[in-house]
């Protein structure tokens, strides 16, 4: 018999732990899920092809982002310098469009710029336009697990309209809010749940559903849709209660707290939380918020204090210093995608292991920060065994074509089309 | 008395019905009143979003996944901590279960908790379900207040608690008690109200004009008032605007918290005690404690916060020339008078300033120890570019006039950069150059719009009917969730003309809102 797999479940543990409170929270059964070789699900059935798309806000300097040479063997940027040892594993993109991002309407760059890169369609002034690409795949390939989707976010600089904080829209200015905390994430995913926990949330749930019915006449189709979505949440949450493994009703006391401004540490617990839920085969689609849109969170850990990341990218922005300080910026966020990397390849899974199984997209608002660049834009794709690797490649195609291809082929989920892809972007499987 | 009439037909005509839900401060309001649970719950939930300038906007009140998973593990929580122990300490049961299934009891229990939950009688069949839900879950745990609890955990996920709804029929006095309450008192209708609404007294608009005139007078307004006011001056900004300690190692979150009671504090002294609103852009006077009085290089106050005479010298009058102001529209190392200036006609005057255009390279040209520019004289750049002009005209020169203060609300002689040392130069020390300042500014497009300093700006909008008429919209928007429509441009020329006869008193505007029926 091989050991389990390498996420150790007490690293984990102890990466919430901070303060005295105690609780109580259940404890994954990471032995359950896997066999001695982390292939039983691929005995009894095919493994699905999972989806991360991973946004942190306000653009790059391109001059220490964006490899100079194209192909294979080109000479990694200080930006992507910790991607360096993974080489074979990613394929970095340049000279992507997001046209909806220059259509006519209201908001500044970056509230237009995030709609159009998140929906492909222009902002309305509250949100965005339509249903998110994570939203739209996870209709596809989604629909068979716990949760249809995770949306996960780590930064909580307390800024921002909903087009700012969110990046998982299920259609028009209906944001999907990103879970911030840990600890919630952590019991949302493995949470205590005994069997009269469960009996009394099925009544408690039945009888507000009732309560929908009754509503449901006299009332303007407005109020109608919002009531709906309150529902299908609902239900969501139903489903997701009842389908809990009867393992998750074992529990251990740890404590929890911890100081939620150090962020890179909150990274590295929501990347390990989201590795389990990926492996656990809670859910096939994430969406991963590293920083919010126009981001303006402060950065201690990287020593630059005296503004926010937003302010950085607008201040002097072409003195050396500037853009010294955002290579530094936008090295910490590949360091925390590599991150996330290392840990999908640590677990096995059929041959392979679960990064040759999962479609990773990095993406931007903008490409140069300070101008607003909204062509042009970077992206790097990594993981899938079905994904070409190892490259830079400058293309001339939007955001959303290379959407397309990698939901048709890349993760079998079929979709004819999407808003401002008028094809699929080729060179990319 | 002839407009109430029409308003009441307005009322009977109505075809929209917009769904509002409880915001996070009524939520935690109401559980308070509900259960007595006063660890404000909501404080926790996804924060919502400012649209139209305030929290309460209906066409932003969706509920997201993640926003009903949050009120569903709120749910389990407050019925948990309601009957904490087993025990019904905070007496919502009103009566002695016999045995863990008391049928007599759970309908009692279900009835009473029930009504106040939903803000109205419960029907045959809600009253049926929920009273099935407690006997289920009584008998599968052997204990009544187990079941109890389950009625409270499953009452709170429903949206007929989460949203106000408004049917009309045989409800509307109840629903006319719920508008009033979370308008006035922004928590759930009491014992006496609803009294009032089942004896058919909030249908007659003589008896309702009176309970609205004792609502308001009741203390609980108090609570209403501050958070319009929250909302409307954007307090979160400042408790949650960063500086740069390097020039400001003064500012932190007490400081922040000290200014906006400062105003908080100006406005309910001018409403409660009946001056003209128009004073709060006038006041010469602040309400300062030792922190602020720092700041503001007066004299400490021997109590904290106690209402102080600004100098003549000190150039302060009124809210534009408090911190809580001057701060949030600064960046962290420097005022904006765009912002400002954008702040001013937003806020106050009700304009709406268009967005920059896509692609607009917001930076502007770099300092250096030898090339010191004012703010001024960098924003000339908005002036002479064609593109930034059209807009930046209507904000920068509003903010010009307020340079005399600096980033977090200090009086300032001259406009002083600091340039830090860079890795290149980090053993020199850092240099300052001081700037003289040009504080002449000027609202183009208002008559004798020209101005220096926060009093003579505040002195311009206490007069000007535009200002005016915005305190009234933006009162109407915070009522009504809602942006106002051509329908209602009578109603809010209406409701300015009597503001303006009362000599601009807000508790009289509150109470014609309240009044107001339309949704």
């Amino acid at each position: 018999m091989t050991k389990p797999p390498s996420v150790s479940r007490r690293r984990l543990l102890r990466g919430i732990t901070a303060t005295g409170t105690l609780l109580r929270i259940g404890l994954p059964p990471l032995d359950a899920m896997f066999n001695s070789h982390g292939t039983a699900y691929a005995a009894e059935q095919s493994i699905p092809s999972r989806f991360v798309l991973w946004f942190n806000g306000n653009g790059i300097p391109e001059r220490y982002w964006i490899p100079a040479e194209t192909g294979k063997g080109y000479q990694m940027t200080p930006c992507l310098s910790p991607l360096a040892h993974m080489q074979d594993k990613i394929h970095v993109l340049s000279g992507l469009d997001n046209p909806a991002a220059r259509m006519p309407g209201p908001g500044n760059d970056h509230h237009r710029s995030m709609s159009g890169l998140m929906s492909g369609t222009p902002f309305t002034g509250r949100g965005a336009g339509g249903a998110s690409i994570d939203q739209v795949i996870a209709a596809k390939i989604g629909t068979s697990t716990r949760f249809r989707s995770l949306q996960i976010g780590v930064c909580q600089e307390s800024h921002g309209e909903s087009i700012h904080r969110n990046m998982s829209w299920a259609g028009h200015e209906r944001a999907l809010p990103p879970e911030l905390v840990p600890q919630n994430l952590f019991d949302r995913i493995f949470g205590t749940k005994p069997q009269d926990w469960l009996d009394r949330k099925k009544s408690v749930l039945d009888a507000v559903q009732d309560d929908f019915k009754d509503l449901n006449s006299g009332l303007g189709t407005t109020d109608k849709t919002r009531l709906d979505g309150y529902l299908s949440s609902i239900r969501d949450l139903e489903r997701a209660i009842l389908s809990l493994p009867p393992e998750y009703g074992n529990s251990t006391e740890i404590t929890a707290g911890g100081d939620v401004k150090d962020y890179p540490r909150i990274a590295k617990l929501q990347s390990e939380l989201l590795v389990h839920a990926l492996a656990a085969r809670q859910t096939n689609v994430a969406t991963y918020m590293l920083t919010k849109c126009q981001s303006l969170v402060r950065l201690p850990w990287l020593g630059y204090t005296t503004l926010r990341h937003h302010d950085y990218t607008h201040t002097n922005a072409d003195s050396p210093r500037a853009q010294r300080i955002m290579r530094d910026i936008c090295r910490w966020h590949v360091e925390e995608f590599a991150f996330l990397l290392s840990k999908l390849a640590s677990i096995r899974e059929g041959d392979g292991t679960l990064l040759d199984n999962t479609a990773l997209a990095y993406i931007h608002e903008h490409a140069e920060a300070n101008a607003h660049k909204n062509n042009g834009l970077v992206a790097i794709l990594a993981g899938h065994k079905k994904l070409r690797k190892g490259a830079h490649t400058k293309t001339t195609g939007t955001m959303a074509e290379l959407y397309l291809a990698l939901a048709n082929d890349v993760l079998g989920a079929n979709i004819d089309r999407f808003p401002t892809a008028a094809r699929k972007l080729e060179s990319i499987a | 008395m002839i407009h109430l009439l029409l308003l009441i037909s307005v009322l009977n005509a109505e075809s929209t019905q917009p769904l509002r839900r409880l915001t996070h401060n009524q939520y935690n309001n109401t559980v308070r009143d509900l259960l007595n649970d006063r660890t404000r719950p909501a404080d926790q939930f996804p924060p919502e979003d400012y649209v139209n300038g305030f929290k309460n906007q209906f066409s932003a009140q969706d509920i997201s996944p993640l926003l009903a998973q949050t009120y569903a593990n709120a749910a389990e929580r407050l019925a948990r901590t309601a009957f904490l122990g087993g025990r019904d300490d905070n007496n919502l049961i009103p009566c002695k279960p016999q045995s863990p299934a008391d049928a007599k009891c759970a309908a009692a229990f279900v009835r009473s908790l029930g009504d106040k939950a939903f803000r109205r009688p419960l029907t045959e069949a809600e009253h049926r379900r929920y009273t099935h839900l407690l006997t289920t879950e009584a008998t599968r745990r052997n204990d009544f207040i187990r079941g109890a609890q389950t009625v409270v955990e499953a009452l709170l996920q429903s949206p007929k608690f989460l949203f106000r709804i408004e049917t009309g029929g045989p409800n509307e006095p109840y629903e006319i008690a719920t508008r009033l309450s979370y308008f006035l008192w922004e928590t759930m209708p009491d014992a006496q109200l609803t009294a009032a609404a089942k004896a058919g007294k909030l249908s007659n608009p003589a008896a309702r004009e009176a309970i609205i005139r004792n609502m308001v007078n009741d203390p609980r307004s108090k609570a209403a008032l501050d958070e319009f006011l929250a909302q409307w001056l954007r307090f979160d900004l400042v408790w949650n605007s960063v500086k740069d300690r390097r020039i400001f190692p003064m500012f932190n979150e007490e400081l922040a918290a000290a200014m906006t009671e400062e105003t908080r504090r100006t406005i309910a002294d001018t409403v409660w005690n009946n001056r003209p609103f128009t004073e709060i852009f006038t006041a010469p006077y602040g309400f300062l404690n030792p922190d602020l009085a720092s700041l503001y290089s007066l004299p400490a106050p021997t109590e904290e916060f106690t209402k102080t005479q600004y100098p003549s010298a000190s150039g302060r009058a009124g809210i534009l020339s408090q911190a809580m102001f001057l701060s949030q529209t600064s960046k962290p190392g420097e005022t904006s008078p765009t912002v400002r200036g954008f702040f001013v006609r937003d806020r106050f005057l009700c304009q709406t300033v268009p967005d920059p255009p896509p692609g607009t390279n917001s930076s502007l040209p770099p300092l250096s120890p030898d090339r010191a520019l004012t703010s001024r004289q960098r924003l000339s750049e908005h002036v002479i570019n064609p593109v930034c002009a059209g807009c930046h005209q209507l904000m920068d020169p509003i903010g010009f006039g307020l340079e005399g203060f600096d980033a977090i609300g200090r009086k300032r002689d001259t406009e002083r950069i600091t340039f830090f040392p860079t890795r290149e130069t980090r053993n020199d020390t850092s240099k300052t150059v001081d700037l003289p300042l040009d504080t002449s500014g000027s609202i183009n497009g208002m008559p004798n719009g020209k101005f220096a300093g926060p009093a003579e700006l505040g002195r311009i909008l206490a007069n000007s009917r535009e200002c005016q008429e915005c305190v009234v919209k933006q009162l109407f928007r915070y009522a009504k969730g809602r942006r106002e429509s051509n329908e209602d441009r009578e109603l809010i020329t209406q409701l300015y003309t009597r503001f303006a006869a009362s000599q601009f008193r807000f508790k009289e505007l509150m109470i014609w809102i309240a009044e107001d029926q339309k949704r």
